[in-house]
Protein backbone atom coordinates (compact mmCIF):
# COMPACT_ATOMS: atom_id res chain seq x y z
CA UNK A 1 0.00 0.00 0.00
CA UNK A 2 2.97 2.39 0.51
CA UNK A 3 3.95 2.35 -3.22
CA UNK A 4 0.24 2.76 -4.04
CA UNK A 5 -0.02 6.01 -2.06
CA UNK A 6 3.32 7.29 -3.41
CA UNK A 7 2.12 6.60 -6.98
CA UNK A 8 -1.18 8.32 -6.17
CA UNK A 9 0.63 11.48 -5.05
CA UNK A 10 3.35 11.62 -7.70
CA UNK A 11 1.51 10.16 -10.66
CA UNK A 12 -2.24 9.86 -10.18
CA UNK A 13 -3.16 13.29 -8.85
CA UNK A 14 -0.84 15.21 -11.26
CA UNK A 15 -2.20 13.22 -14.23
CA UNK A 16 -5.79 13.90 -13.16
CA UNK A 17 -5.10 17.65 -13.12
CA UNK A 18 -3.21 17.44 -16.44
CA UNK A 19 -5.99 15.54 -18.21
CA UNK A 20 -8.83 17.67 -16.84
CA UNK A 21 -6.96 20.85 -17.82
CA UNK A 22 -6.02 19.56 -21.27
CA UNK A 23 -9.62 18.51 -21.92
CA UNK A 24 -11.05 21.85 -20.83
CA UNK A 25 -8.41 23.74 -22.83
CA UNK A 26 -9.13 21.71 -26.00
CA UNK A 27 -12.87 22.08 -25.46
CA UNK A 28 -12.34 25.85 -25.76
CA UNK A 29 -11.19 25.19 -29.35
CA UNK A 30 -14.20 22.91 -29.95
CA UNK A 31 -12.09 19.76 -29.77
CA UNK A 32 -13.28 16.91 -27.57
CA UNK A 33 -10.64 14.29 -28.35
CA UNK A 34 -6.89 13.97 -28.09
CA UNK A 35 -5.88 14.77 -31.73
CA UNK A 36 -7.65 18.13 -31.65
CA UNK A 37 -6.66 18.87 -28.06
CA UNK A 38 -2.97 18.22 -28.79
CA UNK A 39 -3.23 20.31 -31.97
CA UNK A 40 -4.64 23.21 -29.96
CA UNK A 41 -1.53 23.08 -27.70
CA UNK A 42 0.82 23.81 -30.59
CA UNK A 43 -1.12 24.79 -33.69
CA UNK A 44 1.97 25.40 -35.80
CA UNK A 45 3.01 21.76 -35.58
CA UNK A 46 1.45 19.44 -38.19
CA UNK A 47 2.37 16.18 -36.49
CA UNK A 48 1.39 16.75 -32.86
CA UNK A 49 -2.22 15.73 -33.57
CA UNK A 50 -1.15 12.20 -34.55
CA UNK A 51 0.00 11.51 -30.97
CA UNK A 52 -3.66 11.97 -30.09
CA UNK A 53 -4.70 8.94 -32.18
CA UNK A 54 -3.63 6.82 -29.18
CA UNK A 55 -6.30 8.64 -27.11
CA UNK A 56 -9.05 7.28 -29.40
CA UNK A 57 -7.46 3.94 -30.28
CA UNK A 58 -6.77 2.88 -26.66
CA UNK A 59 -10.29 3.32 -25.25
CA UNK A 60 -11.85 1.80 -28.39
CA UNK A 61 -9.68 -1.32 -28.06
CA UNK A 62 -10.55 -1.62 -24.36
CA UNK A 63 -14.26 -1.20 -25.23
CA UNK A 64 -14.03 -4.16 -27.65
CA UNK A 65 -13.30 -6.68 -24.89
CA UNK A 66 -14.49 -4.80 -21.82
CA UNK A 67 -18.15 -4.87 -22.94
CA UNK A 68 -18.04 -8.66 -23.12
CA UNK A 69 -16.39 -8.96 -19.70
CA UNK A 70 -18.90 -6.47 -18.21
CA UNK A 71 -21.68 -8.69 -19.59
CA UNK A 72 -20.38 -11.65 -17.52
CA UNK A 73 -21.26 -9.71 -14.38
CA UNK A 74 -24.83 -9.41 -15.65
CA UNK A 75 -24.85 -13.15 -16.32
CA UNK A 76 -23.42 -13.88 -12.87
CA UNK A 77 -26.02 -11.66 -11.17
CA UNK A 78 -28.74 -13.55 -13.09
CA UNK A 79 -27.35 -16.97 -12.09
CA UNK A 80 -26.89 -15.76 -8.50
CA UNK A 81 -30.53 -14.80 -8.03
CA UNK A 82 -31.53 -18.03 -9.83
CA UNK A 83 -29.61 -19.89 -7.11
CA UNK A 84 -27.15 -21.58 -9.50
CA UNK A 85 -23.94 -20.02 -8.14
CA UNK A 86 -24.51 -20.44 -4.40
CA UNK A 87 -24.33 -24.29 -4.30
CA UNK A 88 -20.96 -24.34 -6.13
CA UNK A 89 -18.81 -24.85 -3.07
CA UNK A 90 -15.33 -25.36 -4.53
CA UNK A 91 -12.93 -23.62 -6.85
CA UNK A 92 -13.00 -26.39 -9.51
CA UNK A 93 -16.80 -26.17 -9.87
CA UNK A 94 -16.77 -22.39 -10.27
CA UNK A 95 -13.90 -22.57 -12.75
CA UNK A 96 -15.89 -25.13 -14.72
CA UNK A 97 -18.95 -22.87 -14.55
CA UNK A 98 -16.90 -19.91 -15.85
CA UNK A 99 -15.33 -21.92 -18.69
CA UNK A 100 -18.74 -23.23 -19.73
CA UNK A 101 -20.21 -19.75 -19.61
CA UNK A 102 -17.35 -18.38 -21.74
CA UNK A 103 -17.95 -21.12 -24.32
CA UNK A 104 -14.49 -22.62 -23.72
CA UNK A 105 -15.96 -26.04 -22.93
CA UNK A 106 -19.28 -27.84 -22.95
CA UNK A 107 -20.17 -29.10 -19.49
CA UNK A 108 -23.00 -29.73 -17.10
CA UNK A 109 -23.55 -25.99 -16.69
CA UNK A 110 -23.58 -24.79 -20.32
CA UNK A 111 -23.91 -26.53 -23.67
CA UNK A 112 -22.94 -23.46 -25.74
CA UNK A 113 -21.92 -19.82 -25.57
CA UNK A 114 -25.54 -18.75 -26.33
CA UNK A 115 -26.44 -17.55 -22.78
CA UNK A 116 -23.21 -15.51 -22.56
CA UNK A 117 -23.91 -14.06 -26.00
CA UNK A 118 -27.42 -13.09 -24.95
CA UNK A 119 -26.06 -11.20 -21.92
CA UNK A 120 -23.48 -9.58 -24.19
CA UNK A 121 -26.25 -8.38 -26.55
CA UNK A 122 -28.18 -6.88 -23.60
CA UNK A 123 -25.02 -5.15 -22.29
CA UNK A 124 -23.99 -3.87 -25.71
CA UNK A 125 -27.50 -2.53 -26.44
CA UNK A 126 -27.64 -0.84 -23.03
CA UNK A 127 -24.28 0.80 -23.76
CA UNK A 128 -25.42 2.11 -27.12
CA UNK A 129 -28.71 3.33 -25.59
CA UNK A 130 -26.84 5.30 -22.92
CA UNK A 131 -24.25 6.68 -25.38
CA UNK A 132 -27.04 7.70 -27.78
CA UNK A 133 -28.70 9.87 -25.15
CA UNK A 134 -25.43 11.73 -24.66
CA UNK A 135 -23.64 13.04 -21.59
CA UNK A 136 -26.61 14.73 -19.96
CA UNK A 137 -29.43 12.40 -20.95
CA UNK A 138 -27.42 9.19 -20.91
CA UNK A 139 -24.33 9.01 -18.74
CA UNK A 140 -25.42 11.63 -16.21
CA UNK A 141 -28.76 9.88 -15.66
CA UNK A 142 -27.09 6.47 -15.42
CA UNK A 143 -24.48 7.74 -12.94
CA UNK A 144 -27.08 9.57 -10.82
CA UNK A 145 -28.87 6.25 -10.33
CA UNK A 146 -26.04 3.75 -10.58
CA UNK A 147 -23.40 5.39 -8.38
CA UNK A 148 -25.46 5.96 -5.22
CA UNK A 149 -26.85 2.40 -5.60
CA UNK A 150 -23.30 1.12 -6.12
CA UNK A 151 -22.04 2.90 -2.99
CA UNK A 152 -24.95 1.58 -0.93
CA UNK A 153 -24.19 -1.99 -2.13
CA UNK A 154 -20.53 -1.46 -1.29
CA UNK A 155 -21.25 -0.16 2.20
CA UNK A 156 -23.67 -3.06 2.91
CA UNK A 157 -21.07 -5.62 1.80
CA UNK A 158 -18.26 -3.90 3.73
CA UNK A 159 -20.33 -3.88 6.95
CA UNK A 160 -21.20 -7.55 6.42
CA UNK A 161 -17.56 -8.53 5.94
CA UNK A 162 -16.22 -6.38 8.81
CA UNK A 163 -18.72 -7.98 11.20
CA UNK A 164 -17.79 -11.56 10.24
CA UNK A 165 -15.33 -11.91 13.15
CA UNK A 166 -13.83 -15.42 13.04
CA UNK A 167 -16.61 -17.62 11.59
CA UNK A 168 -14.68 -20.88 12.11
CA UNK A 169 -14.30 -21.40 15.88
CA UNK A 170 -11.56 -23.98 15.24
CA UNK A 171 -9.45 -21.33 13.46
CA UNK A 172 -9.59 -18.16 15.59
CA UNK A 173 -6.64 -16.65 13.69
CA UNK A 174 -8.71 -16.56 10.51
CA UNK A 175 -10.46 -13.35 11.54
CA UNK A 176 -11.24 -9.99 9.94
CA UNK A 177 -8.52 -8.14 11.90
CA UNK A 178 -5.82 -10.41 10.49
CA UNK A 179 -7.48 -10.16 7.07
CA UNK A 180 -7.07 -6.39 7.21
CA UNK A 181 -3.50 -6.96 8.40
CA UNK A 182 -2.74 -8.98 5.25
CA UNK A 183 -3.44 -5.83 3.27
CA UNK A 184 -2.30 -3.09 5.66
CA UNK A 185 0.69 -4.41 7.62
CA UNK A 186 3.61 -2.59 5.97
CA UNK A 187 6.20 -4.87 4.35
CA UNK A 188 9.22 -2.55 4.16
CA UNK A 189 11.30 -5.25 2.44
CA UNK A 190 8.94 -5.22 -0.56
CA UNK A 191 9.75 -1.53 -1.18
CA UNK A 192 13.02 -2.63 -2.83
CA UNK A 193 11.15 -4.56 -5.54
CA UNK A 194 10.68 -2.71 -8.85
CA UNK A 195 7.77 -5.03 -9.65
CA UNK A 196 5.81 -3.79 -6.63
CA UNK A 197 6.26 -0.15 -7.69
CA UNK A 198 5.22 -0.98 -11.26
CA UNK A 199 2.11 -2.81 -10.06
CA UNK A 200 1.19 0.13 -7.81
CA UNK A 201 1.62 2.62 -10.66
CA UNK A 202 -0.44 0.41 -13.00
CA UNK A 203 -3.21 0.24 -10.42
CA UNK A 204 -3.27 4.03 -10.13
CA UNK A 205 -3.61 4.36 -13.93
CA UNK A 206 -6.61 2.03 -14.01
CA UNK A 207 -8.31 3.26 -10.92
CA UNK A 208 -8.22 6.96 -11.82
CA UNK A 209 -8.83 6.29 -15.55
CA UNK A 210 -5.80 8.37 -16.47
CA UNK A 211 -3.82 7.75 -19.65
CA UNK A 212 -6.88 6.41 -21.47
CA UNK A 213 -8.17 9.56 -23.15
CA UNK A 214 -11.64 9.41 -21.64
CA UNK A 215 -11.16 12.24 -19.12
CA UNK A 216 -10.01 14.50 -21.98
CA UNK A 217 -13.38 14.04 -23.68
CA UNK A 218 -15.44 14.50 -20.51
CA UNK A 219 -13.44 17.59 -19.49
CA UNK A 220 -13.84 19.13 -22.97
CA UNK A 221 -17.51 19.74 -22.09
CA UNK A 222 -16.46 22.03 -19.22
CA UNK A 223 -16.50 25.79 -19.67
CA UNK A 224 -13.41 27.94 -19.24
CA UNK A 225 -14.44 29.04 -15.72
CA UNK A 226 -15.08 25.54 -14.40
CA UNK A 227 -12.80 24.45 -11.60
CA UNK A 228 -10.66 21.49 -12.62
CA UNK A 229 -8.49 21.53 -9.47
CA UNK A 230 -11.35 20.99 -7.05
CA UNK A 231 -13.32 18.74 -9.43
CA UNK A 232 -10.24 16.58 -10.02
CA UNK A 233 -9.51 16.29 -6.29
CA UNK A 234 -13.17 15.49 -5.55
CA UNK A 235 -13.09 12.70 -8.14
CA UNK A 236 -9.85 11.37 -6.62
CA UNK A 237 -11.28 11.45 -3.08
CA UNK A 238 -14.45 9.59 -4.11
CA UNK A 239 -12.42 7.05 -6.03
CA UNK A 240 -10.07 6.46 -3.11
CA UNK A 241 -13.03 6.10 -0.76
CA UNK A 242 -14.51 3.42 -3.02
CA UNK A 243 -11.22 1.62 -3.64
CA UNK A 244 -9.29 1.97 -0.38
CA UNK A 245 -11.99 2.33 2.27
CA UNK A 246 -14.72 0.11 0.77
CA UNK A 247 -12.63 -2.11 -1.53
CA UNK A 248 -10.07 -3.00 1.11
CA UNK A 249 -12.86 -3.90 3.53
CA UNK A 250 -14.52 -6.44 1.26
CA UNK A 251 -12.55 -8.85 -0.91
CA UNK A 252 -9.22 -9.41 0.85
CA UNK A 253 -10.52 -9.60 4.46
CA UNK A 254 -13.34 -11.92 3.32
CA UNK A 255 -10.92 -14.13 1.38
CA UNK A 256 -8.61 -14.28 4.42
CA UNK A 257 -11.42 -15.20 6.79
CA UNK A 258 -12.65 -18.06 4.57
CA UNK A 259 -9.42 -19.36 3.02
CA UNK A 260 -6.78 -18.55 5.64
CA UNK A 261 -3.29 -17.01 5.47
CA UNK A 262 -1.77 -19.63 3.11
CA UNK A 263 -4.45 -19.94 0.42
CA UNK A 264 -5.05 -16.19 0.24
CA UNK A 265 -1.51 -15.71 -1.08
CA UNK A 266 -2.24 -18.11 -3.94
CA UNK A 267 -5.55 -16.32 -4.57
CA UNK A 268 -3.86 -12.90 -4.62
CA UNK A 269 -1.33 -14.20 -7.18
CA UNK A 270 -4.13 -15.35 -9.51
CA UNK A 271 -4.95 -11.73 -10.30
CA UNK A 272 -8.12 -9.69 -10.59
CA UNK A 273 -9.75 -11.95 -13.17
CA UNK A 274 -9.88 -15.07 -11.00
CA UNK A 275 -10.54 -12.96 -7.93
CA UNK A 276 -13.61 -11.48 -9.63
CA UNK A 277 -15.24 -14.49 -11.27
CA UNK A 278 -13.93 -17.53 -9.37
CA UNK A 279 -12.94 -16.46 -5.86
CA UNK A 280 -15.68 -13.88 -5.21
CA UNK A 281 -18.55 -16.34 -5.86
CA UNK A 282 -16.81 -18.72 -3.43
CA UNK A 283 -16.52 -16.01 -0.79
CA UNK A 284 -20.08 -14.83 -1.36
CA UNK A 285 -21.30 -18.43 -1.22
CA UNK A 286 -20.00 -18.65 2.36
CA UNK A 287 -22.06 -15.66 3.54
CA UNK A 288 -25.56 -16.04 4.94
CA UNK A 289 -28.20 -15.10 2.31
CA UNK A 290 -25.49 -15.84 -0.24
CA UNK A 291 -27.74 -15.66 -3.33
CA UNK A 292 -28.86 -12.14 -2.43
CA UNK A 293 -25.36 -10.90 -1.56
CA UNK A 294 -23.98 -12.52 -4.69
CA UNK A 295 -26.69 -10.88 -6.80
CA UNK A 296 -25.99 -7.50 -5.16
CA UNK A 297 -22.25 -7.86 -5.75
CA UNK A 298 -22.46 -8.75 -9.44
CA UNK A 299 -25.24 -6.23 -10.09
CA UNK A 300 -22.91 -3.63 -8.52
CA UNK A 301 -20.08 -4.68 -10.78
CA UNK A 302 -22.39 -4.60 -13.80
CA UNK A 303 -23.51 -1.02 -13.10
CA UNK A 304 -19.88 0.03 -12.59
CA UNK A 305 -18.90 -1.82 -15.77
CA UNK A 306 -21.54 -0.07 -17.88
CA UNK A 307 -20.52 3.39 -16.65
CA UNK A 308 -16.94 2.49 -17.64
CA UNK A 309 -17.72 0.97 -21.04
CA UNK A 310 -19.96 3.92 -21.90
CA UNK A 311 -17.10 6.29 -21.09
CA UNK A 312 -14.70 4.21 -23.22
CA UNK A 313 -16.95 4.80 -26.22
CA UNK A 314 -17.03 8.57 -25.77
CA UNK A 315 -13.69 9.51 -27.43
CA UNK A 316 -14.55 7.67 -30.68
CA UNK A 317 -18.08 9.09 -30.82
CA UNK A 318 -16.90 12.61 -29.92
CA UNK A 319 -14.16 12.36 -32.58
CA UNK A 320 -16.73 11.62 -35.29
CA UNK A 321 -19.00 14.40 -34.06
CA UNK A 322 -16.35 17.11 -33.57
CA UNK A 323 -13.95 16.49 -36.42
CA UNK A 324 -16.38 15.27 -39.10
CA UNK A 325 -19.33 17.47 -38.11
CA UNK A 326 -21.80 14.60 -38.08
CA UNK A 327 -24.81 14.28 -35.80
CA UNK A 328 -24.60 12.31 -32.55
CA UNK A 329 -27.23 9.90 -33.89
CA UNK A 330 -25.08 9.05 -36.93
CA UNK A 331 -21.84 8.97 -34.92
CA UNK A 332 -23.36 6.51 -32.44
CA UNK A 333 -24.72 4.43 -35.35
CA UNK A 334 -21.28 4.17 -36.97
CA UNK A 335 -19.65 3.40 -33.62
CA UNK A 336 -22.24 0.73 -32.80
CA UNK A 337 -21.81 -1.02 -36.17
CA UNK A 338 -17.99 -1.01 -36.10
CA UNK A 339 -17.82 -1.75 -32.37
CA UNK A 340 -20.24 -4.68 -32.64
CA UNK A 341 -18.23 -6.27 -35.46
CA UNK A 342 -14.93 -5.85 -33.62
CA UNK A 343 -16.35 -7.33 -30.41
CA UNK A 344 -16.97 -10.69 -32.13
CA UNK A 345 -13.37 -12.02 -32.19
CA UNK A 346 -13.04 -11.14 -28.49
CA UNK A 347 -16.13 -13.27 -27.76
CA UNK A 348 -15.57 -16.26 -30.02
CA UNK A 349 -11.76 -16.47 -29.78
CA UNK A 350 -11.45 -15.65 -26.09
CA UNK A 351 -9.63 -18.92 -25.42
CA UNK A 352 -7.17 -18.19 -28.24
CA UNK A 353 -5.47 -15.26 -26.54
CA UNK A 354 -7.33 -12.50 -28.41
CA UNK A 355 -8.54 -10.72 -25.26
CA UNK A 356 -5.07 -10.91 -23.65
CA UNK A 357 -3.59 -9.35 -26.78
CA UNK A 358 -6.21 -6.57 -26.87
CA UNK A 359 -5.69 -5.93 -23.16
CA UNK A 360 -1.92 -5.77 -23.54
CA UNK A 361 -1.99 -3.12 -26.28
CA UNK A 362 -5.16 -1.19 -25.45
CA UNK A 363 -5.35 -1.63 -21.70
CA UNK A 364 -1.70 -1.55 -20.67
CA UNK A 365 0.77 -0.27 -23.25
CA UNK A 366 -1.39 2.60 -24.54
CA UNK A 367 -2.21 3.81 -21.00
CA UNK A 368 1.40 4.32 -19.95
CA UNK A 369 2.46 5.62 -23.37
CA UNK A 370 -0.42 8.09 -23.62
CA UNK A 371 0.08 9.27 -20.02
CA UNK A 372 3.74 9.94 -20.77
CA UNK A 373 3.02 11.75 -24.05
CA UNK A 374 0.32 14.01 -22.66
CA UNK A 375 2.46 14.94 -19.63
CA UNK A 376 5.46 15.83 -21.82
CA UNK A 377 3.30 17.79 -24.29
CA UNK A 378 1.51 19.70 -21.53
CA UNK A 379 4.50 20.46 -19.36
CA UNK A 380 7.35 20.78 -21.83
CA UNK A 381 5.70 21.71 -25.16
CA UNK A 382 2.86 23.90 -23.89
CA UNK A 383 5.13 25.23 -21.13
CA UNK A 384 4.98 24.76 -17.37
CA UNK A 385 4.17 28.40 -16.53
CA UNK A 386 1.27 28.48 -19.00
CA UNK A 387 0.20 25.03 -17.86
CA UNK A 388 0.20 26.08 -14.18
CA UNK A 389 -1.86 29.18 -15.02
CA UNK A 390 -4.27 27.10 -17.13
CA UNK A 391 -4.76 24.54 -14.35
CA UNK A 392 -5.70 27.32 -11.90
CA UNK A 393 -8.12 29.07 -14.26
CA UNK A 394 -11.41 29.29 -12.33
CA UNK A 395 -9.93 27.29 -9.46
CA UNK A 396 -11.39 27.69 -5.99
CA UNK A 397 -8.24 26.37 -4.32
CA UNK A 398 -4.52 26.78 -5.09
CA UNK A 399 -2.45 23.67 -5.61
CA UNK A 400 0.59 23.59 -3.26
CA UNK A 401 3.65 24.88 -5.17
CA UNK A 402 5.53 21.63 -4.57
CA UNK A 403 3.25 20.10 -7.20
CA UNK A 404 4.66 22.52 -9.81
CA UNK A 405 8.01 20.79 -9.33
CA UNK A 406 6.39 17.33 -9.17
CA UNK A 407 4.37 17.84 -12.36
CA UNK A 408 7.34 19.31 -14.24
CA UNK A 409 10.05 16.84 -13.23
CA UNK A 410 8.94 13.98 -11.01
CA UNK A 411 5.84 12.83 -12.93
CA UNK A 412 7.49 12.67 -16.40
CA UNK A 413 10.61 10.94 -15.01
CA UNK A 414 8.47 8.49 -13.01
CA UNK A 415 6.43 7.76 -16.17
CA UNK A 416 9.51 7.27 -18.35
CA UNK A 417 11.04 4.91 -15.77
CA UNK A 418 7.78 2.92 -15.61
CA UNK A 419 7.53 2.80 -19.40
CA UNK A 420 11.14 1.63 -19.74
CA UNK A 421 11.03 -0.93 -16.94
CA UNK A 422 7.65 -2.25 -18.02
CA UNK A 423 8.79 -2.51 -21.65
CA UNK A 424 11.78 -4.68 -20.77
CA UNK A 425 9.99 -6.78 -18.15
CA UNK A 426 6.68 -7.43 -19.90
CA UNK A 427 6.70 -5.66 -23.27
CA UNK A 428 9.48 -7.54 -25.04
CA UNK A 429 8.35 -11.06 -24.02
CA UNK A 430 4.80 -10.24 -25.18
CA UNK A 431 5.92 -8.73 -28.49
CA UNK A 432 7.96 -11.88 -29.24
CA UNK A 433 4.95 -14.10 -28.32
CA UNK A 434 6.68 -15.68 -25.35
CA UNK A 435 4.36 -18.19 -23.69
CA UNK A 436 1.87 -18.21 -26.59
CA UNK A 437 1.11 -21.73 -27.83
CA UNK A 438 1.67 -22.63 -31.50
CA UNK A 439 -2.09 -23.14 -31.94
CA UNK A 440 -2.85 -19.63 -30.65
CA UNK A 441 -0.13 -17.78 -32.58
CA UNK A 442 -2.21 -17.22 -35.78
CA UNK A 443 -5.06 -15.73 -33.71
CA UNK A 444 -2.69 -13.43 -31.81
CA UNK A 445 -0.97 -12.32 -35.01
CA UNK A 446 -4.29 -11.64 -36.76
CA UNK A 447 -5.38 -9.60 -33.73
CA UNK A 448 -2.16 -7.63 -33.98
CA UNK A 449 -2.74 -7.00 -37.70
CA UNK A 450 -6.29 -5.90 -36.93
CA UNK A 451 -5.01 -3.46 -34.32
CA UNK A 452 -2.46 -2.02 -36.77
CA UNK A 453 -5.28 -1.63 -39.34
CA UNK A 454 -7.50 0.10 -36.75
CA UNK A 455 -4.72 2.45 -35.65
CA UNK A 456 -3.86 3.28 -39.29
CA UNK A 457 -7.54 3.88 -40.14
CA UNK A 458 -7.84 6.32 -37.20
CA UNK A 459 -4.62 8.13 -38.23
CA UNK A 460 -5.97 8.46 -41.81
CA UNK A 461 -9.27 9.77 -40.44
CA UNK A 462 -7.35 12.43 -38.48
CA UNK A 463 -5.55 13.43 -41.69
CA UNK A 464 -8.86 13.64 -43.63
CA UNK A 465 -10.55 15.60 -40.84
CA UNK A 466 -7.78 18.22 -40.78
CA UNK A 467 -7.76 18.48 -44.58
CA UNK A 468 -11.51 19.14 -44.49
CA UNK A 469 -10.98 21.66 -41.70
CA UNK A 470 -8.36 23.53 -43.77
CA UNK A 471 -10.71 23.62 -46.80
CA UNK A 472 -13.53 24.99 -44.64
CA UNK A 473 -11.19 27.64 -43.22
CA UNK B 1 -3.04 -6.83 12.24
CA UNK B 2 0.00 -5.30 13.89
CA UNK B 3 0.27 -1.78 15.33
CA UNK B 4 1.91 -0.40 12.18
CA UNK B 5 -0.95 -1.80 10.09
CA UNK B 6 -3.52 -0.10 12.32
CA UNK B 7 -1.63 3.20 12.21
CA UNK B 8 -1.31 2.98 8.43
CA UNK B 9 -4.99 2.08 8.00
CA UNK B 10 -6.20 4.86 10.31
CA UNK B 11 -3.93 7.47 8.69
CA UNK B 12 -4.98 6.45 5.18
CA UNK B 13 -8.69 6.26 5.88
CA UNK B 14 -8.74 9.52 7.82
CA UNK B 15 -6.69 11.21 5.06
CA UNK B 16 -9.12 10.04 2.39
CA UNK B 17 -12.20 10.94 4.44
CA UNK B 18 -10.76 14.38 5.33
CA UNK B 19 -9.91 15.06 1.68
CA UNK B 20 -13.40 13.94 0.61
CA UNK B 21 -15.11 16.09 3.26
CA UNK B 22 -12.97 19.11 2.34
CA UNK B 23 -13.64 18.71 -1.40
CA UNK B 24 -17.38 18.15 -1.06
CA UNK B 25 -17.67 21.03 1.41
CA UNK B 26 -15.94 23.35 -1.09
CA UNK B 27 -18.00 22.01 -4.01
CA UNK B 28 -21.35 22.46 -2.27
CA UNK B 29 -20.50 25.83 -0.69
CA UNK B 30 -19.36 27.20 -4.04
CA UNK B 31 -21.81 29.51 -5.78
CA UNK B 32 -22.82 28.47 -9.28
CA UNK B 33 -21.35 30.93 -11.81
CA UNK B 34 -23.77 31.49 -14.68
Amino acid sequence: MIPYFVALLLLGIPLVWIEWTLGRYGGGFEHGTAPGIFHSLLQKNRFIKYFGVIGIFGPFVIFIYYTFIASWTLGYSFYSIKGVLAPLGDQASIQSFLRGYQGLEQNGFFKSIAPAYMFFLITFSLNIFVIYYGIRGGIETLCKIALPVLFCFGIILAIRVLTLGAPDAAKPGWNVGNGLGFLWNPDFGALKSAKVWLAAAGQIFFTLSVGIGVILTYASYLSKGDDVVLSGMTAVSMNEFAEVVLGSSIIIPAAFVFFGPIDIQAIARQGAFDLGFVTMPLILGKLPLSSIFSFLWFALLFLAGVTSSVSLAQPAVAFLEDEFNISRKRAVGIFAAVGFLLCQPAIFFLGRGVVNELDFWGGTFCLVLFGTIETILFVWVFGMDKAWEEIHHGADIRIPRIFKFIIKYVTPVFLLVILGAWFFQEGLPTIFLKGVSEADKPFVLWTRLGLIALFSALAIMVKIAWRKRRKRA
Amino acid sequence: MNIYGWIFLILSWSGILTLGTFCFHRVFSKKEVK
